[in-house]
């Protein structure tokens, strides 16, 4: 079987089924393929092309749950079902007409099988009409070798090339702080900034790249003519957070050098932290994209700041009336989450007192992602062009996690703009966020999955060998309006956490992180976060906690 | 074992045979020949998702099964024990929405 972790676990098939498949083999799975009739959204049932509506062949009925015997092709409702079962024997399992999935009816319980599913799904696949782009679509077993793999590689050695400078450098610090936290001072509404480059500073694989030399200042110096590199200047503020010293850094080399790249930004004017994001990792990788040898096989740069925040976006775009599915891929270096309000006031569900816990109407991250992977129907005012159907047909559009990155970042739209009223506004609305995330339900291979029942069947990309466990590393917070406000990042660094409010650094507990109302969050894949915390053992040098002081700074 | 398992397995034969189809069974016909049915059924499922009534049921269900070991339970339980209050717990608004798209397949379907 597969080495990796594919995305489902194959049941232990119940003693019916089992007997069933030996004596039957795959002739009544082959059988009923012909009589699978397939919705647009994915959807499979079984259908007689002789009979209009299923009955229950004993009482007529047409409610409730039918299905359809295996051994003897009878349609029965769930009671009679059963008493076929009794009656005749060795007709155990049938098949739910409405989902086309199978039932034991001795277990009295939905049973599962590879087989089973691969027959529903080979004649629904070929159904659907497909793509020009075949290789991308479901089905194809095609798995390309995930390139990500030989990236996390590429981070362990980075790591263990900066665990060894680390420990040379540890013994020059003086704070109890873990090396590295160093504040940064504010250069005139420049906060926006500093809370973006503390999570940069502290993202386990970049920071890695950057103290193992990744980025040589005066080999790029000889290399290119132009004084400017970004890349350069955060080197620079690498080498002055980890010197050892405590005393506040202003990065104003790097903030000329970001003027100079992004012009339509410079101004003493605050700033969004996103888009402040957003810029540094292209000016980064418009130098080092460069350099490095672009496309090693399939066109994805190699740039450090691709390599690390970078992941691979599925849109689905479905035709509601054929089914036909186009499916693009982006690239994106942060997923933009709405906030999810959609919860609704208990009280809407009739018959429901309201919820003392009140944990129904709190909007949670997992809210949100599930808000984002949701089906979204498009607006028909036009309606889209279905290639399949050659005319404008309803259709509905699905969001997915194709390739997760090494470092995720989750920026929430806490900024609205309203095109009606023609005015934008902040949503203040609190957000709970897990430290740790699990991202398996919004991969594409999920999604794709669910979509089409309760299906045990390998779909590409299952065998992947990428972890889907995240790990939280810093928050964005701000706190104010759209117009004034201000950005506070807190960091964790060996499961402590610290607000890095600009020149300011402090040891807070968890509950204030939580409390925060963050805007974006930067999530760590596990493996390189417990790395990190292991490897770089920034031992402080006095156990007493109360020892620590704040590090003062000019702001 | 349930009740309803011990009804008689066969039913009256002969008069079922050249029985006229009822006014429902003309309605359900023409709902599913239509597709109107499989359209109702899809926006039946988009509103409860909506309203949160298919996270209620799946709490329901997913405490259900925590109570009882996940190996204890089969598909069946989880029916009897959400039916009731399912059924109970959809907003009046989805029900009058619903109703409302049948009334007017009616008239247009001229029956």
């Amino acid at each position: 079987m597969t080495t990796g972790n594919p995305s489902y676990t194959s049941p232990k098939p119940c003693k019916h089924l089992a007997d069933y498949k030996l004596s039957h083999g795959l002739s009544g799975y082959n059988y009923l393929q012909k009589y699978l009739k397939t919705t647009p959204p994915g959807r499979t049932s079984v259908e007689k092309p002789d009979i209009k509506i299923p009955r229950c062949i004993s009482c007529d009925g047409i409610q409730g749950r039918l299905y359809f015997c295996l051994i003897c092709s009878s349609v029965s409702c769930l009671d009679h079902t059963l008493l076929h079962t009794q009656s005749e024997n060795g007709h155990d399992v049938a098949v739910d007409i409405e989902r086309a999935e199978l039932y034991c009816c001795v277990c009295c319980d939905q049973v599962y099988d590879p087989d089973f599913d691969r027959a529903v799904m080979s004649k629904q696949i070929m159904g659907i009409p497909r793509g020009k782009n075949g290789d991308e679509s479901i089905g194809e077993r095609l798995v390309k070798r995930r390139r990500l793999g030989s990236g996390l590689g590429q981070e362990l050695v980075d790591l263990k090339i900066s665990k060894h400078l680390i420990s040379l450098r540890d013994r020059r610090a003086k704070s109890c702080y873990p090396l590295g936290l160093r504040g940064l001072n504010n250069l005139g509404s420049t906060c926006f900034m500093n809370s973006v480059l503390q999570a940069l500073l502290h993202a386990p694989p970049f920071r890695n790249y950057f103290l193992s030399e990744g980025h040589n200042q005066e080999n790029c110096r000889k290399r290119s003519v132009d004084r400017l590199c970004l890349a350069c200047d955060i080197d620079v503020i690498f080498s002055a957070a980890f010197s050892g010293d405590r005393a506040p850094y202003s990065p104003a080399q790097f903030l000329y050098s970001w003027w100079q790249h992004s012009a339509n930004l410079a101004s003493n004017e605050q700033q969004d932290a996103h888009e402040f994001f957003i810029s540094v990792l292209d000016g980064i990788h418009e130098k080092e994209g460069k350099s490095r040898n672009q496309s090693r096989d399939n066109g994805d740069c190699q740039c450090i700041a691709h390599r690390v925040f970078s992941g691979l976006l599925r849109s689905d775009v479905t035709c509601m009336t054929c089914g036909f599915t186009s499916t693009t891929f982006d690239p994106c270096v942060d997923v933009s989450l709405d906030l999810d309000t959609s919860n609704f006031p208990p009280t809407n569900i009739a018959n429901k007192p309201i919820k003392p816990d009140g944990n129904s109407s709190m909007s949670t991250l997992l809210g949100c992602l599930d808000l984002f992977t949701r089906q979204e129907k498009l607006g028909s005012d036009p309606k889209l062009y279905c290639q399949n159907c050659q005319e404008r047909r309803d259709s509905v559009k699905q969001m997915s996690i194709k390739r997760l990155p090494l470092v995720l970042c989750l920026h929430i739209k806490r900024f609205e703009h309203s095109s009606v009223r023609r005015m934008s506004r902040k949503i203040d609305r609190y957000l709970h966020f897990p430290f740790s995330l699990d991202m398996t339900p919004y991969l594409s291979s999920s999604i794709v999955r669910n979509r089409f029942g309760n299906r045990i069947f390998a779909f590409e990309g299952d065998e992947s060998d990428i972890s889907t466990e995240f790990e939280i590393f810093a928050v964005v917070t701000h706190a104010g309006t759209l117009e004034s406000g201000h950005y506070v990042t807190y960091l964790r660094l060996r499961n402590q956490w610290y607000k890095c409010d600009d020149a300011w650094i402090n040891e807070v507990d968890e509950a204030m992180v939580r409390a925060s109302q963050c805007y974006m969050m930067f999530y760590v894949q596990k493996m390189l976060y417990h790395k990190a915390n292991e490897d770089l053992s920034y031992l402080p040098i006095s156990p007493l906690r109360d020892t620590f002081i704040p590090i003062p700074g000019c702001c | 074992m349930r009740a309803s398992v011990n009804r008689p397995p066969t039913p009256d034969v002969g008069d079922t045979q050249e029985k006229q189809p009822t006014l429902e069974e003309i309605i359900n016909i023409k709902f599913i020949e239509s597709g109107e049915k499989e359209r109702l059924m899809e926006l039946l499922r988009e509103r409860l998702i909506e309203c949160g009534w298919k996270d209620e049921m799946k709490a329901l269900c997913r405490a259900f099964v925590k109570k009882k070991g996940r190996n204890n339970v089969t598909v069946d339980d989880l029916v009897h024990l959400i039916t009731p209050k399912g059924r109970a717990s959809i907003p009046d608004s989805i029900k009058a929405e619903l109703l409302q798209r049948i009334r007017t397949f009616l008239v247009s379907a001229a029956l």
